[in-house]
């Protein structure tokens, strides 16, 4: 599957950054990650949603060399991490779970260890930069022991700045960050993005994905289950629709009799469903009529990323739409 | 030939060959000795060292032992209290190789597995640096914590020594006896002899470290390694090969004290140090190589 981006690619232009096929890492009997197929393509926040245990930072892990793959393959602009994990990382930065620092130097010390683990010639200068651009340039020469766990992300995304990455890969990069602090997170990210910066956004807050990202690929038991835009994919689900009858009961044994709702539900004088298609709705409204039940008001609702999210990843509802009304 | 390409082989001349191999060992070894160098644990392994010959000498010289009791009766023994240069031969003896095995586990133990614990071993194996070159650079600074340790042995001890006892002559171990200079280099000469098997251990802990990704387990792992090979060295039944265990290597500094120079005592004592030192070195890197860093 593809993740695309908004603007078509130009042909010549360097290789994805990031492309799998066939990914497979198994841990005994059980496959984390099982046949992935990704593409990353140049440009853009790319969320990478799933449930835990779904497989999402092991494949981040493999994407970074940490982990060896067990069969398929990675392409990291074009280079395989495990032919040369050197060369098919340059240009490539990002932390696992959380950033990890040596909690006994200080921040500044820290970055300073990783820029001459890159052996890029960052100096005092860049890192001078990357602490302003996240603002601890005011506790730079603090110990990260005593830095606070928003702080910690924060140097964390310093220290993969140092690197001037064009691929960064951040796993939760918004754990522990306060609602300031997600806010400027938001902020950071749009801006590395819009530097040209493609980003692949591991993270759990669905709403924070849904704010900052324009594609997204959902990974589910190992498996992809979604990989595109996140307006495609909001088109791609039928709408809910909320309904309020002078007869809820009467509206909902009205509604399960037909085909084209789903997802039936009722709370208190309001009917919620989904409608298979557009034509619903005018069945829909017969039927009430017929039965004598007035509509007082019926709203169409699109779906929260969330919604769509646990529609991809949570065991299909029972085929039969009355077992679900409560 | 594209842009894109012309960067990559570039890329692949800047990346490569021995001089910028050595070049990224250096880099990953000055910044393990600065991250050692930042821990509590590196200087307490240090002051021990430093402090232990002092602590033998107050005890020695404000105790009621007679002299061919306690360490009156190890090699050197009797020169106590009639040279300060006997101090530091009497203490090596006293401290058996659970005492280097202590100093040496503390660090290597923790070398590799600690950072897998903390997970900064992620952060760094994701940057410029060969696995291998990092593996390199930790082994290098462990052994310059283990030159550290003897050093601060030698620089407090000998002294120390000095101070109380004088700088007299020493009977050698064969009843001969040696000018204070030359006892001086000999004592020198032995601590660097020493530091051999010293280092074969610190490698045993460094392939734990590795192997464990538990500093805990890796450093009891070292003790049990080196008890055991202890219990080893008291079974008769395998009497041929005690000679070739590197526990019996800390005590290959005798050599140095006989008339003439027992050669054959120090020339084993590096080749079954390096015997002992180089497989788990070579098993290490190759585990680290190949590992999934999952933690």
């Amino acid at each position: 599957m593809t993740v695309k981006n908004r603007d078509d690619r130009q042909p010549g232009v360097a290789a994805h950054p990031v492309e799998v096929q066939g990914l497979v890492k198994r841990y005994g009997r059980i496959a984390a990650v099982d046949h992935v197929d990704l593409t990353v393509e140049t440009g853009g926040v790319c969320g990478f949603l799933g449930p835990n245990g779904a497989g999402k930072t092991t494949t981040l892990r493999m994407l970074l060399g940490l982990v060896r793959r067990d069969s398929g393959s990675i392409r990291v602009f074009g280079r395989d991490p495990a032919d040369d994990p050197i060369q098919a990382l340059e240009g490539v930065a990002g932390f696992i779970e959380e950033p990890r620092l040596y909690s006994y130097l200080s921040g500044r010390r820290n970055l300073e260890l990783l820029a001459a683990f890159d052996r890029s010639g960052a100096g005092a200068a860049v890192i001078d930069e990357v602490l302003e651009l996240v603002d601890l340039r005011e506790r730079a020469d603090d110990r990260v022991g005593h830095y606070s766990q928003g702080m910690r992300q924060r140097l964390g995304i310093a220290s993969c700045l140092v690197r001037r990455p064009r691929l960064l890969m951040l796993d939760e990069p918004a754990n522990g960050v306060d609602p300031a602090g997600i806010r400027d997170l938001r902020a950071l990210l749009r801006r590395l993005a819009g530097q040209g910066i493609t980003i692949l956004l591991s993270s759990h807050l669905l709403a924070e994905v849904e704010e900052v990202c324009d594609r997204v690929a959902i990974i589910d038991h190992g498996r992809i289950v979604y990989a595109g835009s996140l307006s495609e994919l909001h088109a791609s689900a039928p709408p809910r629709y909320r309904l309020e009858t002078t007869d809820p009961d009467q509206t909902r044994a009205v509604l399960a009799q037909l085909s084209r709702v789903r997802d039936l539900d009722q709370n208190a004088g309001e009917v919620t469903f989904l409608l298979d298609d557009a034509a619903g709705s005018i069945e829909l409204t017969q039927a009430l009529a017929t039965a004598g039940v007035g509509i007082r008001t019926l709203v169409r609702e699109e779906e929260t990323l969330e919604q769509l999210f646990f529609r991809l990843t949570e065991p299909d509802p029972p085929e039969n739409p009355h077992a679900v009304v409560a | 030939m594209t842009t894109t390409t012309a960067a990559a082989e570039s890329s692949t001349r800047r990346r490569g060959g021995v001089a910028d191999t050595v070049a990224s060992v250096m880099v990953a070894y000055r910044w393990e000795l600065r991250k050692l160098a930042a821990q509590k644990r590196t200087w307490l392994g240090i002051a021990v060292a430093a402090l232990t010959p002092v602590f033998f000498l107050l005890s020695i010289q404000f105790s009621k032992v007679t002299p061919g009791d306690g360490p009156y009766g190890d090699a050197l023994g009797p020169n106590l209290r009639h040279t300060g240069l006997a101090i530091d031969p009497v203490v090596l003896v006293e401290i058996t190789m659970i005492g280097p095995a202590i100093l040496a586990a503390l660090i290597a133990g923790d070398i590799v597995a600690g950072e897998d614990m903390a997970g900064t071993l992620k952060t760094i194996l994701v940057r410029g640096l060969r696995r291998g070159q990092i593996l390199a650079g930790k082994t290098l600074a462990l052994f310059t914590y283990v030159l550290a340790v003897v050093l601060a042995f030698i620089i407090v001890g000998i002294p120390a020594g000095i101070i109380a006892w004088g700088f007299n002559p020493v009977t050698n171990l064969n009843g001969d006896r040696i000018s204070a200079l030359h006892t001086l280099g000999l004592t020198i000469a032995s601590l660097a002899l020493y530091t051999a098997p010293f280092l074969a251990v610190a490698s045993f802990g460094l392939f734990l470290s590795v192997v464990t990704r538990h500093s805990v387990a890796a450093v009891v792992g070292t003790l049990f390694y080196t008890v055991a090979l202890q219990g080893l060295s008291g079974v008769p039944a395998i009497a041929w090969i005690h000679p070739y265990l590197i526990v019996n290597q800390f005590t290959a500094w005798y050599g140095f004290f006989h008339t003439p120079t027992q050669w054959y005592l120090i020339t084993r004592c590096l080749w079954v140090s390096a015997l002992f030192a180089i497989p788990p070195l070579i098993a290490a890197w190759i585990i680290f190589q190949r590992r999934d860093v999952d933690s």
